[in-house]
C-alpha cells in the first residue's frame, strides 16, 4: 500500500516537472511587446478558419496558404491580427495567411532550427536587429527583386527606414514599423512637483534636475525610471561618446566622454536615487502606467497602455548633451526564410506590398502611435493634425542606428553594454572600473 | 514433479517477454528524450555548431578550454553550489522536522500534509511570478505591509545579497511538501513496537526521533537528499522567472548560462553551450556518486 502511494507520488512528481517545463518562457517578457497573451494564437487559428470558409466561395485560382510567425504578443498583436484577417477575407489572389504569435525568445529558438530542417514558415515578422545575424548564416531569402516584381513604390519610403532592411546593399525584408526611444513624462506629477507640465526637459542637466524634483520616496514616486536590463546609448551619444563602429570593427568605448556620462549616470541612480532600484523594463512599464514614474524613455508601445490607464502624458525627443540629441532607432520588418518555395514567396510579396499601402500604414500608426515613414502619408492632413503622432514624428527625427545590421550586436549588448550600465547604475563598480572592464570585453568580441 | 518444473520455466520465459513489452514504451521515451540527446550533446560539445547548424566544424577540446577561462562559468558554478548547499538542507531539514509531528494518520495531519504538498503541484513559473509580485518593492503586497507598520521596504529580489537567499527560500517552500510526504510515508512504516520498547526503556521523544525515526527512514532521507541535490544543481525556472539571473548575475546558475549562450545571445553557440552542459553533467555525476558513498556508508554504520 505504501509502495503504491510512493509510486503514485513519484508519478505525479514527474508529470508536474514536465508541466513546469512547458510553462517556461511565459515569464520572460522584457522585450518590445510587454503583455503576453497565450490565448491569442488560439483565437487567431479560429479566425483563420472563418476566413478560409469565406475564401473558398469567393476567390479564384489556386489557393496559397502562408504560414506567418511573429512576436507581437502585446495589444498591437490584436490590431495586426485584425489587419491580417481582413486581408484573408478581401484579397483576390486566394491567399490565406495563418498567423502564429509567439514570444520573441521562443521564436529565436524555433526559427533557426526550422530553417535548417526545411520546416520554416513562409513569412516572418521580427526586429530588424535580427536580420544581420540571420543573413550571415544564410537563413533569409534575398528579396532585392521585390520592387520590380510587385511594382511597389520604393521612393515613397524614407531612406533611413528602408536601409534597416538591407545587408551589404541587398534587400532582405520590407519595413513594417519604425521607431526610436522617446521621453515620456507624466504631466500630473510635473504639476505636483511645481514644474511646467507642458515643458519636457531638453538637456541632460535639466533631466537630472527634474528627476530629483520629481522623486519622492515617501509616496513611492520616482523621477526617472532607468531599467538595468537596457542600454543607454542616447546618453553616451549626447556627450559625443559611442560604443563601437560596426563598419570598421573598432572599439570606441574608451573615451573621456563616456566616462563623464557614466559618472553622471551613477550620480543620478546611486546618490540621487531617482530611479527604482534594479528594475526591469516591464516593471518600469507597469510603474509608469500606475503613475509612479515622472519620466521614462521608451518606444511607442507605451502609448496604448498609458491611454488605457488614463495617464496624462507627453512625448518629447530624448534629451541633448554637449554633442546634441540622439535616440536609438529600431523597427520590425517582414522577412522570408531561406528555402521558401517560389509560389509562397510571390504570395508573401503580395502581402508585403499590401502592408506598404498608405491605408494600412495609416491604420497601424493611428491605432498604435507609431511614427509614419511613407512620404505621401506624412502629407496626410489627418496624420498632421494628430497631436501624439506629430510629437512622435518630431521625436523620431533624431533616430540613430545602434549596431543595427551588425551580426555581433546582441553579444555586445548582453556581454558588454548591459553589464556595464548595470554595474554603474547599481554602484557595484566605479565608472572607471566598469568602463575599463567593458573596453576589454568589447575588444574580445570584436576580435572574433 | 518434472512436469511442473517445465511448466514454471515456460511461464518465466513468457513472463520475461511480456516484461520487455511492458518496459518498451518507457525505453522508447527514455531513448528519444534522454539517451539520444545526452549522446548528441557530448558530440555537439566538441564542435562549433550554432543554432543555424551550418558549416559545423570539429573543434576538439577548444570549447572546454574556453569554458575554464570564462568568469561567468565560474560565477554560475559558484551560484549553483551556493544554491544547492543552502536549499537542500533547508528543504530536507524542514520536512524532517515537520514529519515528526505530522506522521500520524488522523484527519488533521492528513490535511496539513496535503496543504504543504499543494505548492509542489503548481508550476514553478506560476509560483515564481506570484512571489516576485508579492515581493516587489514598488508594487508588492509585502512592501505595502512593511510600509504600513513603518518598516523600510526591503527589495528582496533586487538586492545582490538578498536575491539568492530569497530564491532559495521560495524553492524550499515549494519543494518541502513533497519531501515531507515521502518521509511521512516512510515514518508510518516503522513498527510501533520499537517506539513502545524505547518508551519502556525511558527514552524521550528527541531520543526516539534520533535513534528510531531517523535510522528507520534513512533510505528515504538519502533518496530525498540525492534527488533534491540533483534538482538543485539543475535549477533554472525559479531564477529565470524571478530574477532573470540578475542582479549583477548573482542568481545566474549554470543551466541559465547554458540557455543564455545557446538561445539568447547571438551567435547562439550551441557547441559552447553543450560543452557547459557536459561540464555540469560531470559535476552532478561526481556529486551524486560522492553523496551516495557518504550516505550509504553512514546508513551501514547506523544499522550496526
Amino acid at each position: 500500500m505504501r509502495k503504491k502511494l510512493l509510486c503514485a507520488l513519484l508519478g505525479t512528481a514527474m508529470c508536474m516537472s514536465l508541466l513546469a517545463g512547458c510553462g517556461k518562457g511565459a515569464g520572460e517578457q522584457q522585450t518590445a511587446e510587454p503583455e503576453a497573451s497565450a490565448d491569442m494564437a488560439g483565437d487567431n487559428a479560429e479566425a483563420a478558419d472563418i476566413a478560409e470558409d469565406s475564401q473558398d466561395e469567393t476567390a479564384s485560382g489556386e489557393k496559397v496558404t502562408l504560414e506567418f510567425w511573429n512576436v507581437f504578443t502585446g495589444s498591437d498583436g490584436d490590431i495586426l491580427r485584425q489587419i491580417v484577417d481582413n486581408y484573408n477575407k478581401t484579397n483576390t489572389d486566394n491567399i490565406e495567411i495563418q498567423m502564429d504569435i509567439m514570444p520573441n525568445d521562443q521564436l529565436q529558438q524555433k526559427l533557426p532550427a526550422a530553417i535548417a530542417t526545411g520546416t520554416a514558415p513562409d513569412l516572418v515578422l521580427f526586429g530588424v536587429e535580427n536580420i544581420a545575424p540571420y543573413v550571415s548564416n544564410d537563413s533569409l531569402e534575398d528579396i532585392s527583386d521585390f520592387w520590380e516584381t510587385t511594382g511597389a513604390d520604393k521612393g515613397n519610403i524614407l531612406e533611413n527606414v528602408l536601409e534597416l532592411s538591407h545587408v551589404d546593399g541587398k534587400l532582405y525584408g520590407t519595413p513594417m514599423q519604425y521607431n526610436v526611444s522617446y521621453l515620456y513624462w507624466n504631466k500630473d506629477l510635473f504639476s505636483a512637483a511645481g514644474l511646467d507640465p507642458e515643458k519636457a526637459p531638453a538637456t541632460m542637466d535639466e533631466l537630472a534636475e527634474y528627476a530629483v524634483k520629481l522623486t519622492d520616496p515617501s509616496k513611492n514616486q520616482f523621477g526617472l525610471a532607468l531599467p538595468t536590463n537596457a542600454t543607454y546609448m542616447q546618453f553616451l551619444w549626447a556627450n559625443g561618446g559611442d560604443a563601437d563602429d560596426p563598419a570598421s570593427n573598432t572599439n570606441l568605448l574608451d573615451s573621456e566622454e563616456n566616462l563623464k556620462t557614466l559618472e553622471w549616470l551613477q550620480d543620478l541612480t546611486v546618490n540621487k536615487k531617482v530611479s527604482p532600484e534594479n528594475i526591469t523594463g516591464s516593471e518600469a512599464d507597469t510603474m509608469l502606467q500606475a503613475g509612479q514614474i515622472g519620466m521614462y524613455m521608451s518606444g511607442p508601445w507605451q502609448i496604448n497602455g498609458l491611454r488605457e490607464q488614463g495617464i496624462n502624458f507627453g512625448i518629447a525627443p530624448c534629451v541633448a548633451g554637449s554633442a546634441g540629441a540622439f535616440s536609438p532607432a529600431g523597427g520590425c520588418s517582414y522577412v522570408i526564410p531561406k528555402g521558401t518555395e517560389e509560389s509562397q514567396r510571390l504570395a508573401a510579396y503580395k502581402f508585403m506590398k499590401y502592408w506598404l499601402t498608405d491605408e494600412i500604414l495609416k491604420e497601424w500608426s493611428q491605432k498604435n502611435g507609431f511614427p509614419v515613414w511613407s512620404k505621401t502619408l506624412m502629407e496626410d492632413p489627418e496624420i498632421q493634425s494628430d497631436e501624439v503622432l506629430s510629437s512622435i514624428s518630431k521625436a523620431t527625427e533624431i533616430g540613430r542606428s545602434y549596431n543595427l545590421g551588425y551580426s555581433l550586436a546582441s553579444q555586445i549588448d548582453n556581454d558588454v553594454m548591459i553589464p556595464m550600465f548595470e554595474k554603474v547604475m547599481t554602484g557595484a563598480a566605479s565608472p572607471e572600473d566598469a568602463l575599463k572592464e567593458a573596453v576589454e570585453g568589447m575588444d574580445k568580441i570584436l576580435a572574433q | 514433479m518434472g512436469k511442473s518444473i517445465r511448466k514454471r520455466k515456460k511461464y518465466t520465459a513468457h513472463n520475461q517477454k511480456s516484461a520487455y513489452l511492458f518496459i518498451a514504451p518507457s525505453m522508447i521515451i527514455l531513448s528519444v528524450f534522454v539517451f539520444i540527446p545526452l549522446i548528441a550533446s557530448f558530440v555537439i560539445s566538441i564542435t562549433d555548431m550554432n543554432i543555424f547548424m551550418k558549416d559545423v566544424r570539429f573543434t576538439g577540446i577548444g570549447n572546454f578550454i574556453r569554458l575554464f577561462a570564462d568568469d561567468r562559468v565560474i560565477n554560475a558554478t559558484f551560484n549553483s553550489l551556493y544554491f544547492t548547499l543552502l536549499e537542500v538542507p533547508l528543504q530536507v531539514g524542514l520536512a524532517l522536522l515537520l514529519t515528526v509531528s505530522l506522521a500520524k494518520n488522523n484527519r488533521y495531519c492528513k490535511m496539513l500534509r496535503s496543504v504543504y504538498y499543494l505548492p509542489f503541484v503548481c508550476s514553478m513559473t506560476a509560483i515564481g511570478i506570484v512571489w516576485s509580485m508579492l515581493l516587489d518593492p514598488n508594487m508588492g503586497l509585502f512592501a505595502y505591509w512593511l510600509k504600513s507598520v513603518g518598516v523600510e521596504t526591503v527589495s528582496f529580489l533586487k538586492d545582490p545579497k538578498l536575491a539568492m537567499p530569497t530564491v532559495i527560500a521560495v524553492t524550499a517552500w515549494k519543494g518541502f511538501g513533497y519531501t515531507l510526504t515521502l518521509l511521512a510515508a516512510a515514518v508510518l512504516n516503522i513498527s510501533q513496537s520499537l517506539y513502545e520498547a524505547a518508551q519502556m526503556d525511558g527514552a524521550g521523544s528527541f531520543q526516539k526521533f534520533i535513534h528510531i525515526t531517523v535510522p528507520g527512514i534513512w533510505p528515504t532521507i538519502s533518496f530525498c537528499i540525492v534527488t533534491t541535490t540533483i534538482g538543485a544543481m539543475q535549477m533554472f525556472d525559479q531564477a529565470y522567472v524571478m530574477t532573470q539571473g540578475g542582479p549583477l548575475n548573482k542568481t545566474e546558475t549554470v543551466v541559465q548560462y547554458i540557455y543564455d549562450r545557446g538561445f539568447q545571445t547571438a551567435p547562439y553557440d550551441l557547441g559552447y553551450a553543450s560543452a557547459i552542459s557536459v561540464y555540469l553533467f560531470v559535476i552532478v555525476a561526481v556529486m551524486t556518486f560522492v553523496l551516495r558513498k557518504i550516505i550509504l556508508s553512514r546508513g551501514e554504520e547506523t544499522d550496526v
